[in-house]
């Protein structure tokens, strides 16, 4: 069975080794014997998107952020609106976060409108959150219950009554250091500050995403994998967390 | 005058104390101290230097292209102060200069070599006054420490167009960020970079972080790819280019870690020291040299000597293996090691260290950018080492790459080495920083290295 990956931007939105969420799922689809295909969406117009199963948005710095922003409003929105009607799951890392959401608000009070997909804003704060991040999720049947990553950014973002967080803090700082919550999900869409990469260290995200978007197409379970070395990695954030 | 003497003598007093206690050499601290006494301390030591400065910064070897011209001005006879790897802040800089410092707080050299981190350089460039500055790369590099590119970018233009008109600026123009600044400046750098379409790759690699025009924002076509964005490029709309280089390497030949010979600016040039990051390394030292009124022939005959400074390329033998240690500290950089380790070094085992200290980089997230799928089918040990081995045991699992158990303690990694590989084996040690600090000491506790400050 084809399994499609949509990169948003691979060029311009790939920093934190962004790749990581990208290898992962190609990698966990093959060894389950799907015939895993890589789509890149770059700039201008994009034929083949109805085609994908999971979206990957992520991270840029700031000149290429801006330069993203008018492409996506042009040519990414209504597709993206579509895939996401249909079934497909979204993977969304921080300035990809921020884009999918209803604005950015800079620092200067400039706000630039986002597409909208999910209930979320955000604007700009002065300190920067940099570090560890272990959050405690309720996505059902997932297990364990914890994510690990890594943050950096200094957008603050607040859910609206549509989208829920993706978890608990338990170490760092989340979507804005206030509320304790991180990231959001709403429908098929799971927006996030966590990289580090986000998926090679929380495999069960990453199957959580395949089977989600697999669904549509008839398949219900995942065969089980080997993930002693994720899990291990995983461990040892939690760990430094507990020693905190 | 007396407040500078008070400051250099408290300042050598607790380098003295810190190496006795082995608290890692001495390197920074010394500077503390004495820039709390005198703010001014650098600014009159680097006055006190008959010929000048020389300051080099960028991303990827500052501390070789360092060494080098070093090297280079101590063969023409100069006596010169330098800083050591790792200590390259303001305060290192301060406490090279300390260190060397007379008793009665004079600095007695020729010149003085600064590497100086990225951020830094602002500040090093106004207290220093240097005559040449070097700008070698900007590849992206421990984000979580800076913020962004765009800004260290900002912060080294700026620091260029304070320099006086009779400063040299010498810039890589094979590096699109580097053209970017230089471009801006009301003065006409040394522009210098790579002439051979036999060492360049066709497409960038993953790492590369520099795709789109500065003007424009279209993505840049690039005709040559040697080191990570370093090559030949130009922008579709036609706005922003690779600037011409004056001084340009060609008819390279490379030798794995061991040797590289190339044509510099019509010079012959052969040294001991392998690898295309290498190249621009000479070329770099080539460049300052000239403007520091050494001739081509005699740059040439001293290279043939050259001596890599510790952990870079530096060789040890540890019980009949054959290892050759190499720092790796971001993606541009592990991109090109993993590459000419098993291209053109033909090494097969490995260990691979990563560490999340400071001096490393927090964030180990960008272990994903490098192409570790370099290594899947050819390598045969591929030991994960370091604080965080865990997350480089996935990175090399989902590369494809067979590798052992990871290790997280030094001694272990090199006992499993000891067990899986024999005498006169061939090994390559890729470490970031820290990773290669603590692989390192444990092969002087094992009696296999000098300490670092003996070497
Ligand atoms: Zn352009």
């Amino acid at each position: 069975m084809r399994f499609t990956v949509g990169w948003l931007y691979p060029d311009l939105m790939n920093i934190y080794g962004d790749r990581g969420n990208i290898l992962t799922l190609l990698q966990r689809a093959r060894w389950r014997g799907f015939d895993p295909k890589l789509l890149e969406l770059g700039r201008g117009n994009a034929k083949e998107m109805e085609d994908v199963d999971v979206f990957f948005f992520g991270g840029g710095q700031d000149r290429e952020q801006a330069l993203v922003y008018e492409d996506l409003l042009e040519f990414k929105q209504p597709p993206l609106e579509r895939a996401v009607a249909g079934g497909a799951q979204i993977l969304a890392v921080c300035g990809g976060y921020q884009l999918l959401g209803h604005y950015y608000q800079t620092f200067e009070g400039e706000r630039f409108p986002g597409i909208g997909l999910i209930d979320v804003r955000t604007e700009a704060g002065k300190q920067r959150f940099i570090g560890d991040v272990v959050i405690e999720t309720d996505i059902a049947g997932l297990t364990p219950k914890t994510l690990v990553g890594f943050e950096n950014h200094s957008g603050r973002t607040f859910l609206g009554p549509k989208a829920r967080p993706l978890g608990r803090i338990v170490l760092g700082h989340g979507n804005n250091g206030s509320d304790g919550m991180e990231g959001c999900i709403q429908g098929g869409v799971i927006g996030s500050y966590l990289h580090g990469s986000l998926l090679p260290k929380n495999p069960h995200l990453a199957d959580h995403l395949i089977r989600a978007a697999l669904r549509r197409r008839g398949v219900d379970e995942l065969s089980r994998l080997d993930d002693s070395a994720e899990m291990s990695a995983h461990e040892q954030i939690l760990q430094r967390a507990e020693r905190r | 005058m007396i407040r500078k003497a008070t400051a250099v003598w408290a300042g050598k007093a607790t380098g003295v104390v810190s190496r006795i206690t082995r608290r890692g050499g001495g390197t920074t601290l010394p500077g503390d101290i004495a820039r709390a006494i005198d703010p001014h301390v650098l600014t009159k030591l680097s006055q006190d230097l008959k010929q000048g400065s020389v300051v080099i910064t960028g991303t990827n070897g500052k501390t070789t292209t360092a060494r080098l011209i070093s090297w280079l001005l101590e063969g023409a006879g100069n006596t010169v102060v330098a800083n050591r790897a790792g200590a390259n802040l303001i305060f290192g800089v301060t406490a090279a200069a300390v260190n060397q410092a007379g008793p009665d707080g004079k600095l007695r050299a020729d010149w003085g070599v600064f590497e100086i981190d990225e951020a830094s350089l602002p500040k090093a460039v106004a207290e220093i006054q240097p005559h040449a500055t070097l700008v070698l790369n900007l590849f992206r590099d421990q984000l979580d420490r800076y913020g962004e590119l765009e800004s260290i970018a900002k912060k080294i233009e700026q620091a260029l167009s304070a320099l006086p008109e009779t400063a040299h600026v010498i810039l890589n123009a094979d590096d699109p960020r580097v053209a970017e600044i230089g471009l801006s400046l009301a003065r006409k750098p040394t522009w210098y970079g790579l002439d051979d379409a036999s060492v360049a790759q066709k497409e960038l690699p993953h790492a590369a972080d520099a795709r789109t025009c500065p003007r424009c924002g279209a993505s840049l076509i690039f005709d040559a790819v040697y080191v990570g964005h370093d090559g030949v490029y130009r922008c579709p709309n036609g706005d922003f280019q690779r600037p011409t280089p004056e001084i340009t390497a060609t008819d390279i030949k490379l030798d794995g870690f061991d040797s590289l010979e190339a044509t510099i600016a019509g010079t012959r040039i052969a040294m001991p020291l392998g690898g295309l990051y290498n190249c621009y390394n000479v070329l770099a030292a080539f460049a300052a040299a000239r403007t520091l009124g050494l001739t081509p022939d005699r740059i040439a005959q001293r290279l043939q000597t050259f001596k890599a400074s510790f952990g870079r390329q530096e060789r040890i033998d540890y019980r009949g293996r054959k290892i050759v240690l190499v720092l790796s500290k971001n993606p541009a950089g592990f991109n090109e090691t993993v590459r000419t380790a098993i291209d053109l070094a033909k090494g097969r085992k490995f260990i691979i260290g990563l560490n999340d200290r400071k001096a490393d980089g927090t964030d180990v997230s960008w272990i994903w950018d490098v192409d570790f799928e370099q290594l899947k089918g050819k390598a045969e040990v591929v030991i994960p080492a370091g604080i965080r081995a865990h997350d480089l045991a996935v990175r090399l699992k989902y590369a494809g790459v067979k590798a052992e158990e990871p290790q997280t303690d030094p001694a272990r990694a090199l006992d499993k080495l000891l067990e899986l590989t024999k005498e006169g084996d061939s090994v390559h040690l890729l470490c970031t920083y820290t990773a290669m600090l603590d692989l390192r000491a444990e092969l002087v506790r094992r009696g296999s290295a000098l300490p670092y400050w003996e070497t």
